[in-house]
């Protein structure tokens, strides 16, 4: 029997892994409980080797483990000082709140803002706050303005935090976490959120703030996913009553019943045609810092499945599948495949592109096609181009819509909106989401 | 053999699987909560090896089920021997009596035991080897985490067979694609890396004592540096090491040079694209540079 009073320490324990994004079963737990009754307590690295062997299932989790493990088994003083930090982050961060609250006031009173949309507007630099409290200073000056303007100007706020945001390529901040025990939040704090992989951070970040020093690991993690959707790609066989192959043993089987006489036949086939493929990539202006990672998935893909047909588009529609099949490396296909289609960093026009797969290209259309689209979905033309996108979408069978936009930014999006409505579409701004689409079931 | 952390530990050395801590605890746990103990890792890392180790340290028979694309229960479990029923059938047509014939048909005599029921029915404990897991369909797996949570199965025909001896199973995974939470709660996880420098001196020094100190660690350091360079996309083994050191033997090297590296390379790096990207990103040249003896003790 483990004593109570570890029984508690190591439920949560528990508890801490899983707001930290570890998956724990209860039967695990009851596991890791048995495991410790086996062992000499005493021993710390025994009791870290047995909590991982009997909680952690995933290469990924394994960090975030040893990082919880440490802090939460961390000495008395070690605790205390831990708990320290997180009061102190948080006064900082409610004097930042009230900060920004004084501050963004109209005519004395304080604008109806988010504690998310405060801390926006204290993340940013002094010039731009400048120009912020500059501007409200100017429409509280101006002729005629009463109270009734204050709606106005803090929808105008809003949006332009929203928009600073976006342009420093800033994250959302973090929001305040739950109460559910200040000392657990101190402990998620201490491991830090979010770390939830090989490779602490990187996962959940968006693909356009992943720093250059960090590039190579985003590229294995990616080419890894390629590989693991290659492996769905090409499983075949599923026992079947249609056509091929004949699965000899279970006719035998089967036809024990009528004396051995084989009368009814039963075949192994393929389980379906392998998905026909087609890629079908924004590679405008907006897109810059994810066509990169977006291109480096589609070549771990060539590289492991044939017939995939790859397109880019921002202005028009360029084929770029022969410089994947070339074979070569990929930071040789990359830059040559740049030079020649032209139609890198431009405005985006998918009505044209979408015209031009339709009419240019109608032998890649058919009904074994799975369609995938990488793009923010900001385009040009958006009615036209979602009238095309309706009329495609009856020619293959099926489009799957990869959007690089951050999630909390759909709702403000229209064309986001009027595309959902015919396509299926999933978040894809960072390598943890790309994960997520190609371990769902959508190509199965 | 009482199973005791420090005594399978010892085992395990005598039986020349060079290991650390961890490894030996999970497995302990794994044996004494009689839980299969699933081995994930990239090729080459010594996963399958640690299941034949298992079986020499308790001197108990390894029954492999290698897993693939399209296996199914009839290869995995049991199977009627068909071609021996429609024999008995034809022989028996104009004598026995139907009831008979179809009892008898489905005896034991006729039953194939494929490498689970083998496992299951064998009546000492044996070490279950179920290989690259991670190929075979969902469905399967679904399958298998049955099998595995009671140790019996459901003959339809002859009906409930439970385990005489819970097997010792291990499951190995090169994790290409993500198994089911399902199977995963059944089973205690080990995650195995590529060896420290150390380790895989010491396991080269095990394995080939011919191979002096100094060779040993160069090649231990060399193989470390081409596992860390991101673009070799196939990794070297353990395997792939001992090899290359056999290779580096038989051309009665006692050191890395430039000119051995680049007649031997290929024994530890087996596509073009990793050989370029070596060539590019590292070349024999540093190689040598990079691995005197003196400095692998430093590491």
């Amino acid at each position: 029997m483990v004593p109570e009073y570890l029984e508690n320490s190591i439920v949560r324990f528990i508890h801490l892994l899983r707001r930290l994004g570890v998956r724990i079963g209860s039967g695990e737990v009851l596991d890791a409980l048995a495991a410790l009754t086996l062992l000499d307590l005493s021993e710390r690295e025994t009791v870290r080797v047995a909590l991982k062997a009997t909680l952690v299932k995933r290469p990924g989790e394994r960090a975030v483990f040893d990082k919880a493990f440490d802090v939460f088994f961390a000495p008395p003083e070690e605790r205390e000082r831990q708990q320290e930090t997180y009061e102190q982050k948080k006064d900082a961060d409610r004097e930042i709140l009230a900060q920004a609250g004084r501050e963004l006031s109209f005519q004395g009173t304080p604008l109806a803002l988010s504690d998310s949309e405060k801390r926006i507007f204290a993340g940013l630099p002094e010039k731009d706050r400048q120009n912020l409290l500059e501007f409200i200073k100017k429409t509280e000056e101006g002729k005629k303005v009463e109270q009734n303007f204050r709606p106005v100007l803090e929808k105008v706020i809003k949006g332009s935090l929203v928009y600073r945001r976006q342009g420093q390529g800033l994250l959302t901040p973090s929001e305040e976490p739950a109460r559910d025990g200040q000392e657990m939040e101190a402990l998620v704090e201490a491991v830090g959120a979010g770390t939830v992989d090989g490779s602490p951070g990187l996962m959940q970040e968006d693909m356009r703030a992943i720093s250059e020093r960090d590039l190579p690991q985003a590229r294995e993690l990616i080419r890894k996913l390629a590989r693991q959707l290659a492996d769905r790609i090409t499983r075949r066989y599923r026992r079947s009553k249609k056509r091929q192959r004949l699965d000899l043993r279970r006719t035998i089987r089967y036809n024990m019943r009528h004396g051995g006489t084989l009368f009814l036949l039963r075949y192994r086939s393929r389980r379906k045609q392998k998905p026909q493929l087609l890629l079908f990539c924004d590679v405008s202006g907006s897109m810059a810092r994810y066509v990169g990672f977006v291109l480096q998935f589609i070549y771990g893909l060539h590289s492991v499945v044939g017939g995939i047909e790859s397109f880019v588009f921002s202005e028009k529609l360029a084929r770029v599948t022969p410089y994947f099949r070339s074979g070569e490396d990929f930071s040789t296909v990359m830059p040559e495949m740049i030079n020649r289609s032209g139609e890198w960093g431009r405005g985006t026009n998918l009505a044209v592109a979408l015209r031009g797969l339709i009419q240019d290209y109608a032998h890649v259309l058919s009904g074994d096609t799975h369609m995938i689209i990488v793009s923010d979905t900001k385009t040009l033309a958006l009615f036209e181009a979602a009238r095309e996108l309706a009329q495609l979408k009856r020619k293959v069978k099926e489009v799957v819509w990869l959007n690089t936009l951050p999630r909390q930014e759909w709702e403000r999006a229209q064309s986001v909106d009027i595309f959902r409505k015919i396509v299926r579409m999933y978040s894809c701004n960072t390598i943890s989401d790309l994960e997520k689409v190609m371990r769902g079931k959508i190509f199965s | 053999m009482e199973i005791t952390i420090a005594a399978l530990a010892k085992a395990f050395r005598e039986a020349g699987y060079i290991t650390d801590e961890e490894v030996v605890i999970t497995v302990y746990l794994a044996l004494r909560l009689e839980k299969p103990l699933l081995l994930e890792g990239a090729p080459g890392v010594g996963k399958t090896e640690l299941a034949k180790v298992l079986a020499a340290v308790f001197n108990t028979e390894l029954i492999r089920l290698q897993c693939y694309e399209g296996l199914d229960e009839n290869k995995a479990l049991y199977e009627w021997n068909y071609q021996r029923q429609l024999l008995k059938i034809q022989i028996a047509k104009e004598t026995a009596c139907l009831e008979d014939m179809e009892q008898d048909l489905f005896s034991r005599q006729y039953l194939l035991e494929r490498p689970l029921l083998k496992a299951i029915q064998a009546d000492r404990k044996v070490v279950l080897l179920i290989d690259e897991v991670d190929k075979t369909d969902e469905e399967f797996e679904a399958f298998l985490f049955e099998v595995l949570s009671d140790f019996q199965v459901s003959v339809p025909e002859l009906g409930t067979l439970s385990a005489r001896h819970i097997p010792i199973v291990v499951l190995t995974s090169n994790n290409e694609r993500e198994l089911s939470d399902g199977l995963k709660r059944r089973c205690v996880y080990l995650y195995l890396d590529y060896p420290t420098v150390e380790r895989e001196i010491a396991i080269i020094r095990s394995r080939l004592p011919e191979a002096g100190e100094r060779l040993a660690a160069e090649v231990a350091r060399a193989v470390a540096l081409v596992r860390s360079e991101q673009e070799i996309k196939k990794k070297p083994s353990i395997a792939e090491t001992l090899d290359w050191t056999r290779s580096l033997l038989a051309l009665d090297k006692d050191r890395l040079s430039k000119s051995a590296v680049d007649q031997t390379l290929t024994l530890l790096l087996k596509n073009k694209a990793d050989l370029d990207v070596f060539q590019k990103k590292i070349g024999a040249a540093r190689l040598e540079e990079y691995v005197p003896a003196e400095k692998a003790h430093g590491t």
